[in-house]
C-alpha cells in the first residue's frame, strides 16, 4: 500500500509503539548508567500509551463499535502522571546511590552477590 | 437521563461505594494525619501512634465489611474496583498484616525518631496500593495499584540511605520495578485493543465472542502476547523465576523489616491480582451488581412500570453480544411465551416485542429506553381500554416473567461462553504452572548455598511464591467443569496466604531482634542460640519447619489444601514436582534449625540472649508463632472462612 | 486511490519516522546528554502522533508534564551526575550483538501482532481517511469526575475514573514524600543505630 494516499489504521501506531517499545527495552538491557536505563523505560511507557490512544480512536479501526473511545485517552493520561511519579522516585533514588557511590554505572553494583 | 438525574446516580453510587471503602480510606487519612502531626507534634512516637490507630481503625472497618457484603459481590466506583468477600479477606489479612507490621517496626526500632513519619508514610502508601490490587476490576486499576504498591517499595528498600548497601538494593529494584511495570502496561494495551474493553469482567465476555466466532483468529495471538507482557509484570511482583533477580538482592541488602513487608503483603496482594486478572480472562461473569442498581435508579426516574421492566431485563451489558449470538432460540421460545399472555393488551406484547428485538440486536440501555418511550405513546389509546389497577398488575406480573427468563437466559448463554473459554484457561493454567514449577525448583535449589539468613529467606520466598502459583494453575482449569470445584481450589491459596503471613513474617521479625542483639544476620551468628535463648530458638525451628510443611504445623495444612487442588483438577506433574520440592527443601531449612540448636558458638562470638517470656518483643514472637501452631492442628475454621471468602468469586 | 496525497498519512509518516528514527538514535548513542536530548524530540514527536490518533488533550498532557516535566527531572538528573569519568556509557561489542539480536526478534513479534489483525490497518469503511477530530477535552473531563460512559459500545461498561483521579493524588503525595526523605541530607550516624548491623 502507499503510504501517502492511503489511510492509515491503528496498525500503523501500533508499529510506532512497537519500534519505541523494543529500544525502550534495548535500552533498558545494554545501558549501564542508571538514568539511561531509566530513559529506556520512559520509551517503553510511551510506547504502551501510543498503543492506548490509537485503540481509543474511532477512525482508525474497521470496527469502530470496538474502539476503546475516551476511555483508551483517560488511560494514557493516568499512565503520564504515574511515569512522572515513577521518574520522581527513580531520580531520588539514583542520587542517593550517586551520593554513596560516587557512580551510577550500574555494572559497580556488586556489593550484593547476586 | 437528564443531567439532573445523572449527578443523583453519581452521588449515589459514590456514597455506596465509599461505605465500601472504608480501610482504604482509613489508610488515607492515616497518611494525611502522618504528614501534619509531624509538623505539629514531630516525634517518633507520635508518628507510630497515629499509624497504629489508623491501621487499627482499617482493620476494624474491614472486618466490618465483611457482614457488609455477605451475600453479594459488588461492583465500586460505577466499576473500578469491585468488593466481593474474596478482597475483604485479603483486605483483613493485609490490615492485620499493616497493624502488627507496625508493632514490629516500633519494637525493633528501624525508623529512628528522624524517619519515622515517612517510614510508615511510605509503608501506609505501598499497603493502599495493595488493597486497590485485591479489588481492581479495570486494567486501569491493575496497573495504577501495580505502581502504587511498587514505587513507595523502591524508596521502603533504600530506608537505610546512609548505607550502600540498602542505596544499592533500592536502585536494582526500583530498576527492575520500573521495566516490568513497563512491560505490562504494554501488554495491557494490547489486551485493551483486541478486547475493546477495559473492564476485566468485560474481558472474558469479549474473548469467548472472539473464540465462538473463530477459535483460530489472529486476535488471539495478539491476545496471548499481551497476556505473557501482563505476567510478566506479575512475575516480577510475585518474584518468580524469570523475574527474581531482584528478590534476593532487595532483601539482603534492605533491612529485615522492609524485607518482611515485601515478601509477605506485596506477595499477597500479587497472588490475589493474578487470580482476578486470570478469572477475568477465563471466566464470563453475569451482569454485575452496578449495572442492577443503575436499573434501580432508572425505576425511579421513568414513569411507566413496563418500560422499566424492560429496561431491567434487557440492561445487562457484560456479554450480550455474545448472548445476542448464541440465544436465537431462547428468542423464540421468549416469544411464544408472550403469546401466551397476550390477553392483557396490545402493548405489552409489544413491550416483549421490544425486549426480543433489544436482545437480538444487542443493542443498549439508552436506546432501548427511547424505544420503550416511543412504543407507549404509540399504544396509548390500547391502554385506556383496561382499568389503570388491572393494567399495572399484569404488567407486574409480566416484568416478573420477562425477568425470570431474561436471567434462565443469560445463566445459559453464560455457560455456553464460559464452555468455548476453554482452550483460554487451558493456556492460563499451563503458562502459570510451567512457571510455578521453574519458581519453585529454582528458588528452593539457589537457597541451599546461602550463609546470610535473609537471602536465604529470600530464595525461601521465591520457592513460596512458586506454591502458590501451583494453587492457581490448579483452580483456572477446574472453571471449566465446575465453578463450586474451581472456587474450593481458590481457597485452599486463600488458606496459604493466611498461613504464610504467620510464618514469614515471625521468621523476619526473629531476625530483625536478633539482628539488634549481634549486629549480624549470619546463620553462623546463631550458633548456641538453643542455650541462651531457648524460648527463641524453639519458636524460630518451628516456623521453618511450618515452612517446610512439617505436621503438625500450619504450614502442612497448607500444602495439603493446596497439593489436593493440584490432584483435584489433574495436574499429576506440578503435583510431582511440589512433593520433590517440599523434600528439598527440609535440608536448608534444617541447616538453620543445626544451626541454633546443634552447632557451638565460636571464640569470642556473641550470643544473642532473648528471653522470650520477659519483654515485650518476646511476646510479639510468641503470640505470633501461636498460630502457626494452632492453626496447624484445628485449620478447619480457617478454611470454612476462606471457602466463604472464596464463594462469589465465579458467579 | 486517486493519488492525491492525504495529509493525515503524511503528518502520521512526518511524526512516526521522527519518532523511530530518535528512538533508535536513543539506544545507539554514548552520551547521556544526547540521549536526553534525542529522547525529548522522540517524546515530542509522541505527542504529535496523539494529535492525529484524535488525542488532543493528551498531545497537550504529553507535551506539558513529560516534556516539560518529567524529561526536564532527567535532564537534571544527568546535570546532577555527569561527571566526566564516571558517565561511562560504553557498551560492550557482546552486549550490542545480543541485545540487537533480542530486540530484532522482538520488534518482528510486535511488528506481526500489529499488522496480523486485519480489522486494524484502516478506518471504517465509507471513512475515506482518518479524521483527526479530536475529542472534546469535556468529555476527558466528565468521565474523571466519575460520570460513567453512555455504553456505545460493543462489549463492556465504561466506567468513571473517580477513584483512580483521586487516589493519584494520595500517591503523589506518598511519593513526594519518600523522593523528599531520600534527597535530605544525610544525618549523622550514631553508634546506638540499631541499622548499623554491618
Amino acid at each position: 500500500m502507499n503510504l501517502l494516499t492511503d489511510p492509515v489504521g491503528a496498525s500503523h501506531f501500533m508499529a510506532v509503539g512497537a519500534v519505541m517499545f523494543v529500544c525502550g527495552v534495548v535500552c533498558m538491557a545494554t545501558k549501564r548508567n542508571g538514568l539511561g536505563i531509566l530513559m529506556g523505560i520512559e520509551l517503553v511507557i510511551n510506547g504502551a500509551n501510543l498503543n492506548f490512544v490509537a485503540f481509543g480512536s474511532e477512525f482508525l479501526r474497521r470496527n469502530p463499535d470496538y474502539a476503546l473511545g475516551v476511555d483508551g485517552q483517560l488511560i494514557a493520561l493516568f499512565v503520564i502522571v504515574l511515569a512522572a511519579a515513577e521518574a520522581a522516585v527513580a531520580l531520588a533514588i539514583a542520587l542517593n546511590y550517586y551520593n554513596n557511590r560516587a557512580t551510577i554505572d550500574v555494572d559497580r553494583a556488586d556489593e550484593l552477590k547476586g | 437521563m437528564g443531567f439532573h438525574e445523572q449527578i443523583d446516580a453519581l452521588i449515589d453510587d459514590t456514597q455506596r461505594s465509599l461505605a465500601l471503602f472504608g480501610p482504604e480510606l482509613a489508610l488515607c487519612g492515616t497518611i494525611i494525619l502522618l504528614l501534619l502531626c509531624r509538623l505539629v507534634i514531630g516525634d517518633r512516637l507520635s508518628s507510630t501512634l497515629v499509624a497504629f490507630a489508623g491501621t487499627v481503625v482499617g482493620l476494624v472497618a474491614a472486618l466490618f465489611s465483611w457482614s457488609q457484603v455477605a451475600g453479594t459481590s459488588q461492583e465500586a466506583f460505577t466499576g473500578m474496583l469491585v468488593i466481593d468477600s474474596f478482597t475483604i479477606y485479603f483486605r483483613i489479612f493485609l490490615l492485620a498484616f499493616a497493624v502488627l507490621f507496625v508493632v514490629f517496626t516500633w519494637r525493633s526500632g528501624i525508623p529512628d525518631r528522624e524517619d519515622a513519619a515517612d517510614f510508615y508514610t511510605l509503608a501506609l502508601g505501598s499497603l493502599l496500593g495493595m488493597c486497590l490490587m485485591v479489588a481492581a476490576n479495570h486494567l486501569l486499576m491493575v496497573f495504577m495499584a501495580f505502581e502504587m504498591a511498587s514505587v513507595p517499595s523502591y524508596v521502603l528498600a533504600g530506608i537505610l540511605k546512609g548505607r550502600r548497601k540498602s542505596s544499592e538494593a533500592a536502585l536494582k529494584f526500583a530498576v527492575y520495578g520500573a521495566g516490568a511495570a513497563g512491560i505490562m502496561l504494554y501488554g495491557i494495551s494490547l489486551i485493551a485493543g483486541v478486547t475493546g474493553t477495559v473492564h476485566l469482567p468485560s474481558i472474558g465476555a469479549s474473548l469467548a465472542n472472539t473464540m465462538a466466532a473463530d477459535p483460530s483468529s489472529s486476535v488471539l495471538w495478539v491476545l496471548g502476547l499481551g497476556g505473557l507482557m501482563v505476567m510478566v509484570g506479575l512475575a516480577f511482583k510475585l518474584s518468580a523465576v524469570p523475574f527474581h533477580f531482584w528478590a534476593p538482592d532487595v532483601f539482603e541488602g534492605a533491612a529485615a523489616e522492609v524485607g518482611g513487608f515485601l515478601s509477605v503483603a506485596s506477595k499477597a496482594a500479587a497472588i490475589a491480582l493474578l487470580v482476578r486478572v486470570a478469572i477475568g480472562f477465563g471466566f464470563v461473569q453475569e451482569a454485575s451488581a452496578w449495572v442492577d442498581a443503575e436499573d434501580q435508579s432508572v425505576v425511579q426516574t421513568t414513569n411507566g412500570v413496563d418500560q422499566t421492566s424492560i429496561a431491567s431485563a434487557s440492561g445487562e451489558t457484560t456479554s450480550q453480544i455474545f448472548i445476542a449470538a448464541r440465544i436465537q432460540d431462547g428468542n423464540s421460545a421468549s416469544g411464544q411465551n408472550s403469546q401466551d399472555v397476550q390477553t392483557t393488551g396490545a402493548d405489552h406484547q409489544q413491550g416483549t416485542d421490544q425486549q426480543d428485538t433489544d436482545q437480538q440486536s444487542g443493542d443498549q440501555q439508552g436506546t432501548d429506553q427511547q424505544g420503550a418511550d416511543q412504543q407507549t405513546e404509540l399504544t396509548q389509546p390500547d391502554e385506556s381500554q383496561l382499568s389503570p389497577e388491572q393494567q399495572a398488575a399484569e404488567a407486574e406480573r409480566l416484568a416478573e416473567e420477562a425477568r425470570a427468563l431474561g436471567i434462565a437466559q443469560r445463566r445459559e448463554a453464560q455457560e455456553v461462553a464460559n464452555e468455548s473459554l476453554g482452550p483460554v484457561r487451558t493456556y492460563i493454567s499451563y503458562l502459570v504452572g510451567f512457571l510455578a514449577a521453574i519458581t519453585c525448583t529454582f528458588g528452593n535449589m539457589a537457597a541451599y548455598g546461602q550463609s546470610n539468613i535473609k537471602r536465604l529467606l529470600a530464595y525461601s520466598t521465591i520457592a513460596h511464591a512458586g506454591y502458590m502459583m501451583f494453587a492457581v494453575a490448579g483452580a483456572i482449569p477446574s472453571i471449566g467443569t465446575s465453578t463450586t470445584l474451581a472456587q474450593d481450589h481458590i481457597s485452599a491459596l486463600a488458606v496459604y496466604v493466611a498461613v504464610y503471613l504467620f510464618m514469614n513474617f515471625t521468621a523476619f521479625a526473629i531476625i530483625a531482634f536478633l539482628r539488634n542483639q549481634t549486629g549480624s544476620e549470619e546463620i553462623s551468628s546463631y550458633a548456641g542460640l538453643i542455650r541462651t535463648s531457648p524460648g527463641l530458638a524453639v519458636c524460630f525451628s518451628l516456623l521453618l519447619m511450618s515452612l517446610i510443611g512439617l505436621p503438625p504445623l500450619a504450614g502442612f495444612a497448607a500444602k495439603l489444601l493446596v497439593f489436593s487442588a493440584l490432584a483435584d483438577s489433574g495436574l499429576w506433574v506440578l503435583l510431582i514436582v511440589g512433593a520433590l520440592n517440599t523434600v528439598i527443601s527440609l535440608f536448608y531449612y534444617l541447616r538453620v534449625i543445626k544451626a541454633m540448636c546443634l552447632d557451638v558458638p565460636e571464640e569470642g562470638q556473641q550470643v544473642a540472649v532473648f528471653p522470650i517470656w520477659k519483654n515485650i518483643d518476646g511476646w510479639f514472637i510468641f503470640l505470633l508463632t501461636l498460630p502457626v501452631v494452632v492453626l496447624g492442628l484445628f485449620w478447619g475454621p480457617l478454611r470454612e472462612w476462606a471457602l466463604a471468602a472464596c464463594s462469589q468469586l465465579l458467579s | 486511490m486517486d493519488g492525491h496525497i492525504n495529509w493525515h498519512s503524511f503528518y502520521f509518516l512526518l511524526f512516526g519516522l521522527t519518532a523511530c528514527v530518535f528512538s533508535v538514535a536513543v539506544v545507539l548513542t554514548g552520551s547521556i546528554v544526547r540521549m536526553a536530548f534525542y529522547l525529548t524530540l522522540c517524546l515530542g514527536a509522541t505527542a504529535g502522533l496523539f494529535f492525529l490518533a484524535g488525542a488532543g488533550f493528551v498531545g497537550a498532557m504529553q507535551l506539558l508534564i513529560y516534556v516539560g516535566g518529567t524529561l526536564v527531572l532527567l535532564i537534571f538528573g544527568v546535570m546532577l551526575t555527569a561527571q566526566g569519568p564516571f558517565v561511562n556509557m560504553k557498551t560492550r561489542a557482546g552486549e550490542w550483538v545480543i541485545g540487537g539480536a533480542a530486540g530484532l526478534m522482538l520488534l518482528g513479534l510486535l511488528l506481526q501482532a500489529a499488522f496480523r489483525v486485519e480489522e486494524w490497518r484502516g478506518p471504517p469503511e465509507g471513512v475515506a481517511t482518518a479524521t483527526a477530530e479530536n475529542a472534546p477535552p469535556g468529555e476527558i473531563g466528565i468521565r474523571m469526575l466519575g460520570k460513567p460512559g453512555d455504553n456505545g459500545k460493543a462489549v463492556g461498561k465504561e466506567s468513571g475514573y473517580l477513584l483512580p483521579f483521586e487516589i493519584v493524588s494520595v500517591h503523589l503525595l506518598v511519593v513526594l514524600i519518600g523522593s523528599a526523605y531520600l534527597a535530605r541530607t544525610k544525618r549523622r550516624r550514631r553508634a546506638s543505630d540499631p541499622a548499623e548491623s554491618t
